[in-house]
Parts: C-alpha cells; structure tokens; sequence
C-alpha cells in the first residue's frame, strides 16, 4: 500500500477492493432478449434496454463488498433519445440540404457538446448509487467548455484553410500540405484535449463528503501518446519485415515477382486493422487507465489501477477469436471478462470510514437527454 | 400476522442518507412492504419499489422510490421470500431466465436477420425507390459522372464515326422491344484509367469505354449485349436502391454489433450488399436477353464477352493472380458478380430456348 502521507500517525487508510461478480451467460440471456425486444420494436425498447444492461453491471460490481446502484428512469432516458435522435436527424438532414447549412450544424454541435457532456456525467453520476447514497458530479459548465478549448486549435487552422482556400485561392499543391499542417495540429492537442477532459471528470466525481482530485500531468498523455506510436510502429513493422524476409528467402525457388506485391497488398490492411484493433487498443486502454486512475488522489480519496497490458492482450486476443468464429454470438462473454479485468484491478482507499459517509436526502436526477447524446454523438464518458 | 402477509426475510437497509448498513426485516404485507428493525418501522407502497432482477450472480437489492434500499447477499432466500410474498416477475426476466425462452430467442433472432436480408429489405427499397421522384436518378447519376471523369475517365479517343456507329445499332436494337419497357437512356464514350469496363449511372447514362470496345473487337453486337444488361440496371433503378439497402443495414448492423466494433459491424453490410449486388447482376442479365431476343440477337453474344474477359486475364499470366481468382466459396460470399460460369451459363441457356 502506498500511502500519500509520511508521517506513521497517519489515519489508516480503508482498502475497497472492486469485485465483479457477472458471469458471461447470464449477460448473454439479458442481452439477447434485450436484441431481441429492441429490434421488435423498433428500438423503441433501446433505453429499457441500456437500463436493464447497466443495472446488471452496475449490481454486479462490489466496491468493498457493496454493489452500485443504477438508477437510471427508461422513459426519462426514451424522451432523451426521442430529443437527441431529432437533433441528429437536423444535423444529418442539413448536411443534405446544404454544405453551408452542414457546416453550420457542425459548429453548433460543437458548440454544445461540452454541455451535453457535462449533462451526460451528470446524469450517470446521479443515477448511481453505492450503500444508498447517490454520487453525484460537480463539474460546472464553464469549466466544461474550459476542457474543450484545445479543440480551438485545429478548429482555428481548418478556418484559416477554409477562407484561404475561397478567397485567396490556393494552388493544388498546397492544399495537400494545408490538410497535413490541419492533421498535425489535431494530433498535436490531442493528448492535451483529452488530458483536459479527463481533469474535468475525474476532479469532479463525489459521494457525500468525499470527491476525486485528478493529478496527473499533461506532459504524462503526451509521454502515452509517444509509447503508443512506438508500439504502434513496432506491430505494424515487425510482420512486414518477416513478410520481406521471407520473399527474399524464395527468391531463389524462382517465383513470380508478383507474388510478393500481391501477398503484401491483400495482408496489409488486414494487417493494419489487426495491429490497431487488437494490439495497440488494448496498450493503450490498460495504460491510460492505470495513468488517470492511479492519478486520481488526495488525501482522503484515492485509487490505485494495476490493469497489466499482457493480460488485457491475451484477453483481447481471445475475444476477438471467439466473437469472429461465434459470428457476434460471444460479445456478452467477451464484454463480462473484459469489465471483469479492468475492473478488478482496481482498488480504492479511503479514509474516512465508508459507514460513516452522510449524504443528501434528495440527490438531481440529472438531464437524461445528457445520456441519449452520449450514446449517439460517441462521447465515451467512460467511467 | 395477517392472512395476507408473506414470509420475512432478514435484509440490511440504507436509509439513503447514511451509508450504513441497518439490520431489518422485510415482509410483503398486502399492497405494501414492511420494513422493520431497530431504527425504522415503515410500510412502502409496493408500486414505489424497484425489485431486482432474479439473476443467478449478485446481490439482490430493491431500490425505493423516495431513496433508500433493503438488499440481501442470500439470493435463494430473497426469490422465495419474493415467492412467497406473491410478487410478480415481469416477462423479460422469466424468459431470460429460461433457457428454452433464450434459445428461441437465438432462433427468432437468426429468422429476423435472414428474413430482413431476403425480403424485408428488398421490399422496404423496393417501396423507398417507387416513392422517389426519376429526377433524384438524374441528379444522382450527374453528380457519380462528375466524380468518375475527374478520377478515373478520360475523354474518349475513339472515332466519332465509330461512336456513332454503336450509338445507331444501340437504337435501332431498343427499338424493337415493346414501347416503354425501355428507360430514358443516354450513351456516353470515356477512355478508362481502370481496364475495359461498362457501366450504368442513375438516370440513364450509359458510359461505354474504349478498353471494352477494343477488348471485344469493336463487335457491335458484343457492345449492344453489354449495354442492354447495363441499361438493364437502369430500368430496375439499382443504384437508388443499393443506396437505399446499404444505408438501412448499415443501421441495422450498427444496432447490433455497434457497442462490439464498428469495424465488425461492416461485415454484414459488405456481405449484404455483395448479394444484393449479385441478385442485381441477375436481373439486370435477365433483361438483357429480353431486350436482345426482341431485337433478333442472339444472348449468346454475351459469352464472347466473358471469353474475351478470360483471355485477357490467363494472358497476363501472373503464377499469384491464378490462385486470388480461384472462385471458393469466400470469395463468392465478398463478389459483387455471380460466378462467370454461371453467368456463361445462363446466356448459352436463353440462347437455346
């Protein structure tokens, strides 16, 4: 154990492990029927369904012996679907109608996704519950959009393209540079972008008197995005240069020199979906949960994530193998083991005595709306 | 204890305020919960408690309304205490608590993808393409020349005396079949950046490439077989429809496996639009023999084609490119042709009747 303090007179620390308790096939009867009722319905059924799906996990995991709570209404989660999918169908139509009514649109979604952000951790955090008590999620709107400011800078380089290219009139030859300056800008705040938002969800989780303090330092994303372009480097180098050691190798059993071209061109996408989806996504969800977990402390709250890469790989790996063969049947299995790992390899420490939290007496339930975007929009809020 | 009571079951509770566990007892009393221990003496309305699921894993926990919980570790005791209480489960968790429910789940499940892939989909295309105006064709199909000239097509070299020449014998063949089974068509000539090839836009434009009219041997008879099946694709506005298919299995597949991998959720689409693209080919052939029967040409033209095709193919003669076209069934599954065997087939047969 590893305690923020030195001092030996210390208050002990009260060590919660995770533990989860689903199992593959009974996630598998709750998803199937949930398949099964949505597309009856339409996907009416969708909200009841995500509800259904994230009380079986939620139940299931045991932070210090107690499960979570999700309390999350279905119809309130319905009208947020029913509002975001009419937003979304706007947003597509005007795309169609035209270019300037779609970049219009873009703008205004960019413009409040931070909100719908926030709105969707709100809601997540007061629907779950632990020993009774409702978390909640304290972020407040400016500092929603504080979070997002670095998308400014990739936003501001394709404006200036943009007016560049209808104005001034920019020669073909630099329009390919302009998207490289655009794609190196957004890879650049990336790490940063992401960093800001991970500040602004983990410094803003509480359960009564308790709440996260995030420490972890931009210069560590930008440290984890350079491993991961090292190992995803190394992936996609290694197989190609044993495919080039062993064409040179048969070289000399006199076969077409078309051989080679053709076994590189039909392996090399399969191979650059393999290493991305496989090798590299897994590195990096056990490394940037370990990172924002283990950096998620303050004196009386703290976490620690010990989620090892190698064990993340094999479990990917063998997923990945039994949903392919299974045709999709799998996925419910693979979803519980791999909630399972990532979850247990995380431990929380308190110090203040879990028995004697006191909360509100009547929590916000949040926007549900907030949620529905979440889901549509692909904002991972990630928990 | 009144007739109408359940059994009791021992059950820890939190009051939704304090986060520690109070010892109680639970028992379904009538229309209302008791709660009973040391602290707390209250009957909740049962309509304002949330059970749990009977799952085989977990604890069981039933949240209440205005906050609070009561949950027990024992979930063989709190499914009889439920029992015994008279409490009722909804539908959904009785059938996926039962194998046999689960099953035919898997089955109903398996029947729906296949029935929406066979006939709902083409149906609901089918209805989507009578409802859209030919004018979205047009500007559909303006909009893919555009594209095409500017990627792949050059200007045409051959001959405009040549260009004419096919344009009169594609005229003078559909104007034999009967009077309106033929669609608003438009011929138009490209030299092509990626092999000899015919193709039908949207709307009615036919583009014919030089590679193809040099390919066959400038056999005009050969050229009028191609563009009947391509005009073929035409009158059963294909490219609306792919459009239509693929945008609402996309959606579908999205549905289903989007919460897995997006990459896997392409699967379904591209084997859904293979087959439908090959059911396309087999109209679009079917009508080309009729268009070439009413015209007094012989379908068996066609196979010149795919023997003109084949020639070329063994001639560059690459040892790799051999095993790639080797037709298994995989490869199959992905095409977007049927098999050239089939195709030759089909030809020689309509020939012959």
């Amino acid at each position: 154990m590893n305690l923020p303090q030195t001092d030996t007179c210390a208050p002990r620390a009260h060590q919660l492990a995770i533990e989860f308790t689903g199992s593959g096939s009974e996630y598998f009867r709750i998803w199937i029927v949930n398949l099964l009722l949505t597309l009856v319905t339409l996907g009416i059924y969708l909200p009841w369904a995500k509800a259904r799906r994230l009380r079986y996990f939620y139940g299931n995991t045991l932070v210090g012996g107690e499960p979570l709570g999700f309390h999350g209404n279905p119809r309130k989660m319905f009208k947020g679907y029913v509002l975001i999918g009419v937003l979304f169908a706007l947003y597509s139509a005007a795309g169609n109608f035209s270019v300037f009514a779609g970049a219009v649109a873009l703008v205004l979604v960019a413009a409040i996704a931070p909100a719908l952000l926030r709105a969707s951790m709100q809601f997540r955090l007061a629907n779950t519950s632990w020993r009774g008590l409702r978390f909640s999620f304290n972020g407040s709107q400016t500092a929603a959009y504080r979070a997002a400011l670095p998308l400014l800078v990739p936003g501001a380089a394709i404006f200036v393209g943009l007016v560049a290219a209808m104005y001034v009139g920019v020669p073909p030859a630099w329009q390919s540079l302009m998207s490289l300056v655009i794609l190196l800008a957004s890879l650049g705040v990336l790490p940063w972008l992401f960093w800001k938002l991970k500040q602004y969800q983990h410094n803003n989780y509480a359960l009564a008197s308790l709440q996260t303090t995030f420490t972890a330092s931009a210069g560590s994303f930008y440290r984890l995005l350079a491993q991961i372009i090292g190992v995803a480097v190394m992936v996609f180098a290694l197989p190609l240069v044993l495919l080039a050691a062993w064409a040179f190798s048969q070289r000399g059993a006199a076969v077409g020199p078309g051989l080679f071209t053709t076994a590189v061109m039909s392996l090399l996408p399969l191979l650059a979906m393999f290493s991305v989806f496989v090798m590299v996504k897994p590195y990096l969800t056990s490394r940037l949960q370990n990172l924002v977990w283990t950096r998620t402390r303050n004196n009386a709250l703290y976490f620690l994530s010990d989620l090892r890469f190698k064990a993340l790989l094999w479990l990917t790996l063998k997923n990945w193998l039994l949903i392919v063969l299974t045709l999709g049947l799998y996925w419910p299995f693979a979803a519980v083991a791999q909630a399972r790992l990532r979850l247990q390899a995380v431990t929380v420490y308190t110090l203040e005595s879990p028995d004697l939290l006191v909360g509100q007496a009547r929590a916000m339930e949040g926007d549900a709306a907030g949620d529905a975007a979440g889901d549509l929009f692909g904002l991972d809020i990630g928990l | 204890m009144k007739g109408t009571s359940g059994p009791v079951l021992p059950a820890s509770y939190f009051d939704g305020i304090n986060a520690r566990a109070q010892p109680v007892s639970l028992q379904v009393q009538g229309p209302a919960l008791r709660v009973t221990g040391e602290l707390i003496d209250v009957a909740l309305d049962l309509r304002d408690v949330t059970w749990p699921e009977r799952t085989r894993h977990g604890i069981r926990v039933a949240h209440f309304k205005g906050g609070g919980s009561v949950q027990s570790a024992d979930a063989a005791a709190w499914d009889a205490w439920s029992r015994g209480g008279g409490l009722h489960e909804p539908l959904v968790v009785r059938m996926q608590q039962n194998w046999r429910w689960v099953l035919a789940s898997v089955v109903l499940l398996l029947a729906m993808a296949v029935g929406v892939q066979r006939w709902g989909l083409p149906l609901v295309a089918q209805a989507v393409v009578t409802a859209t105006p030919l004018s979205f064709d047009v500007s559909l199909g303006r909009a893919s020349l555009a594209v095409l000239d500017d990627r792949l097509m050059r200007p045409s070299k051959l001959p405009v005396a040549e260009q004419a020449r096919l344009l009169a014998a594609l005229a003078q063949a559909l104007a034999a079949a009967p009077a309106g089974s033929v669609p608003a068509w438009e011929l138009v000539f490209r030299d092509s950046r990626a092999g000899p090839n015919a193709l039908a836009l949207p709307g009615g434009t036919l583009i014919m490439t030089d590679q193809l009219v040099e390919l066959v041997g400038h056999d005009t008879q050969v050229l009028v077989a191609v563009l009947a099946h391509e005009l073929g694709h035409v009158r059963y506005r294909h490219g609306v429809r792919m459009l239509v298919q693929v945008t609402v299995l996309g959606g579908l597949s999205a549905l289903v496996l989007g919460d897995f991998s997006t990459v896997l959720s392409a699967a379904p689409v591209l084997l859904g639009q293979a087959s439908y693209s090959r059911q396309a080919e087999r109209e679009a052939d079917a009508e080309a023999v009729r268009l070439l029967k009413a015209a007094r040409i012989s379908p068996a033209v066609m196979v010149t084609l795919f023997d003109k095709l084949e020639e070329t193919r063994s001639q560059a003669g690459k040892p790799g490119s051999g095993a790639v076209r080797e037709e298994s069934w995989l490869g199959i599954a992905f095409a977007s042709h049927p098999a050239d065997a089939d195709r030759v087939r089909y030809f020689k047969e309509a020939a012959a009747r």
